[in-house]
């Protein structure tokens, strides 16, 4: 029955490439019913892809094991929520879910611009379905996710109990949501490049999709962390690991897309700098699984293990020759751009924004691949390990956190002087002496100038967001907190843009003094023993056995206080996982505002008479609000997606 | 307007290089399987220097009270001693894929600052080895 998914999808890939043909000549020719012809292709692409994606859901959940991909990571004994984790734990199941949402995002593009038959929909179209047949074709051909197991097994080989965890099993689609979303917007782009004017409703929609996958990409990375913080055991949540890069690459590059559009105001947003932005946000997003899954970073394999590489280094290249032959045509309508009139002006401060974002992506790329690169070429086989980018990219974040802060002081090509207030300009004057008077004087050190460099932008955005409430209120006679809603309401993607940056504020908090402060302490105790961790006592009272059809559990009962105060038990546990033949710790965390105590049961002899076993224990201060700093950021996003610019008003100040 | 920009960016990059040049100088290591580093131990004896090999079956060793951990990696047909300060992370079995870091020292033991293991945000599947 599986069988007909492969059909479906092998139906799909002419059904693109005549989408792809019909667009291009109905637009070129003014032929409204080929370019109509072109849409449905889309819609039916989608139909015959979701069924695919039905039958090897069904085959997922119904334990299928003729299918080489339900074989290798279901198995009978993966509980039902997390069948969806082995799809995407498969690299071609991965890629054939991505291609599924690009997919259906398509079909919601044509969809949301039904009746609009410009020519430049009409090229969105045909770039789309190129895309989706690039897709379809991987999945079929290159990395086949319908291949049948040569020797069906009774059961399957299961799942890395490491991903079986509720962040693990939304971590990969929403970073493939991001992903096939800065698709559209790539193929909307390069559409409006082709097709000259767009329009301002063309523009505002590229906004809206951009800010909508910028996101998901974001909330994604956030939920990754999350998720190797909780699950991984190590007590951290960031490694700079390539996996993780590959993911936090494309998401800096939307961030810098979405600014250099911001920061071109009503203007045309079109210049050959957020045209590249937005070719190599794709970019990234096609190399994202070429790391991920083809083994960049494996030292036992070559750089080209894996089979789909070469597909994908084919699409990046006629992503980038295309995009780059494109540019050089259309180089003259590209050439308007205005010069900033002042230097220290808001478009400056946007402009310094996305240099300063493209040179932090160079940096981190250069980290990841040049390792692999130099040994490709024959060198020395080197390894470059995390402070590289914590002390390369430590700084360039500062100055962005820096930018934050005073960027909403800036007019629309007025500069700093004439725009903001002479007190504001002491209070910032008063941050720039207190964080060079640290680091000179040597009392903190760099990362106390960090936490008072944080207060700038904090505090810069909530004086904008109370000075509008209160204009507002006088204004309208409404009262404080209405008043407030309405000026927040008033401009949607302007406010929530001040909530993503307190958002990212408070993940930079979060992450700049839990990386410094944390106190680690890895101890053997036994029954009836206690330690000492900050202000924190532990004593481990107990260890309990438990079992289930798949492990068998340790499970340590821990008496935390502080202060004298008892703060109740924690249940860290060290399991034996029969199908893996394999121990796995589960992390017991407890939250609170000013810190996280996080134990880990890292070793335990299972053995009834002696119950010795070793605890990682680390106070991690402020992680919480790296999570509450992502609910932030995610609040501003959503504000700034539903949001519709009247097409006369301009995106004011 | 134009020569201002170029200033500016001329100092972003002299920056970024000099961030870079920092950076690499002390966070560069060499990288090499077990075998090759017994092919070139004259010179990586004593640097600091990663190693990647398979856990040696039965060798690991878990010293509770001193917190040291014991094992042999093994590629290639040669075999090295590791000692680690730390606890095993989760996953770390016998045929699992490590990577050490730290120093191979003159009694022929190497002893590990990082213990990583093949990261299993990976998403292994039967093929690895």
């Amino acid at each position: 029955m599986t069988e007909a998914g492969r059909i479906a999808l092998m139906i799909a890939l002419p059904v693109a490439v005549f989408s792809v043909i019909a667009s291009i000549i109905g637009a070129r020719a003014a032929s409204g019913r080929l370019a109509a012809a072109a849409r449905s292709g889309i819609l039916i692409i989608f139909g015959l892809y979701t069924l695919a994606l039905a039958l090897i859901l069904i085959a997922f959940f119904t334990r299928d094991y003729s299918l080489t991909v339900v074989a290798e990571h279901a198995s009978n004994d993966l509980p039902s929520a997390y069948t969806l984790s082995a799809l995407y734990a498969d690299k071609a199941g991965s890629m054939f879910f991505w291609g599924w949402l690009i997919s259906l995002f398509s079909a919601l593009l044509v969809f949301q611009t039904r009746g609009n038959n410009r020519r430049v929909m009409s090229y969105a179209v045909a770039i789309l379905a190129f895309i989706e047949a690039f897709y379809i074709a991987l999945v079929t051909f290159g990395v086949n996710v319908f291949a049948v197991h040569p020797s069906p097994p009774v059961d399957g080989f299961g799942l890395n109990p490491l991903l079986q965890n509720f962040g693990m099993l939304i971590h990969p689609p929403l970073l493939y949501l991001g992903f096939a979303g800065f698709a559209v917007v790539f193929a909307m782009v390069v559409a409006a490049l082709i097709a000259r004017s767009p329009g301002t409703g063309w523009t505002n929609l590229v906004r809206r999709w951009a800010v909508f996958a910028w996101c998901i990409l974001g909330i994604g990375n956030l939920v990754g962390m999350w998720w190797s913080y909780n699950e991984l055991g190590w007590g951290g949540y960031w490694a700079w690991d390539p996996v993780e890069n590959a993911g936090l690459m494309p998401w800096l590059l939307g961030t810098a897309f979405l600014h250099s559009m911001a920061g071109r105001g009503q203007r045309n947003y079109l210049n050959t700098w957020s045209f590249c932005l937005i070719i190599f946000t794709f970019v990234f997003t096609l190399l994202s699984p070429f790391i991920t899954h083809g083994g960049i970073e494996s030292p036992l394999h070559g750089f080209y293990g894996s089979p789909f590489p070469p597909y994908i280094l084919a699409a990046m290249i006629i992503v980038i020759i295309g995009s780059m032959m494109l540019l050089y045509v259309r180089r003259r309508d590209l050439k308007s751009e205005e010069k900033p009139a002042s230097l220290i002006s808001r478009e400056s401060a946007f402009l310094l924004t996305n240099i300063i974002l493209a040179v932090l992506v160079f940096v981190i790329l250069i980290g990841t691949v040049l390792p692999r690169v130099v040994e490709a070429l024959g060198g020395a086989k080197i390894a470059l390990d995390r402070s590289f980018f914590d002390r390369t990219c430590g700084p360039i974040m500062l100055l962005l956190v820096f930018l934050m802060g005073v960027c909403p002081l800036f007019g629309w090509g007025k500069s700093i002087w004439k725009s903001a207030g002479r007190n504001i300009i002491f209070f910032f004057l008063a941050v720039i002496v207190a964080t060079a008077a640290i680091l000179i004087s040597g009392i903190g050190n760099w990362y106390i100038a960090v936490v008072v460099l944080c207060g700038l932008p904090l505090y810069i955005i909530s004086r904008e967001l109370y000075r509008g409430a209160i204009a507002r209120h006088r204004s309208t006679g409404k009262n404080c907190a209405r008043a407030f809603l309405s000026i927040i309401n008033s401009n949607r993607a302007r406010y929530g843009g001040f909530l993503a940056h307190i958002g990212i504020v408070l993940i930079t908090l979060g992450i700049i003094v839990s990386s410094f402060y944390s106190i680690e302490r890895t101890v053997t105790l036994d029954i009836g023993e206690s330690m000492g961790a900050g202000k924190y006592t532990l004593s481990y009272n107990e260890l309990m056995y438990k079992q289930d059809s798949l492990k068998i559990s340790a499970v340590a009962d821990i008496q935390v206080s502080a202060n004298d105060k008892s703060l109740g038990i924690m249940r860290p546990s060290y399991a034996y996982w029969f199908s893996r033949d394999d121990f796995f710790a589960e992390v017991a965390v407890r939250t609170t505002a000013v810190d996280d105590l996080f134990i880990s049961l890292v070793w335990t002899g299972f053995d009834p008479e002696d119950k010795t076993a070793t605890f990682r224990v680390l106070v991690n201060p402020l992680i919480v609000w790296i999570w509450i700093g992502g609910a932030f950021f995610l609040i501003g996003g959503a504000m700034a997606i539903t949001w519709k610019e009247k097409q006369s008003s301009g995106v004011e100040g | 307007m134009k020569k201002r920009l170029l200033i500016g960016g001329a100092i972003i990059l002299i920056a970024v290089v000099y961030l870079l040049y920092l950076s690499f100088g002390s966070s560069v290591s060499y990288y090499v399987t077990v075998s090759e580093f017994f092919d070139r131990s004259d010179e990586l004896l004593d640097t600091n220097v990663r190693v990647a090999g398979n856990v040696a079956d039965t060798s690991i060793e878990w010293n509770a009270d001193d917190l040291e951990l014991m094992f042999t990696i093994t590629e290639g047909g040669k075999n090295m001693p590791v000692v680690y300060d730390g606890a095993q992370p989760s996953g770390f079995k016998a045929g699992s894929t490590v990577l050490v870091e730290g120093k191979y020292d003159s009694d022929g033991v190497f002893r590990a600052s990082q213990l990583i293991l093949k990261c299993p945000s990976k998403y292994e599947s039967i093929d690895i080895e």
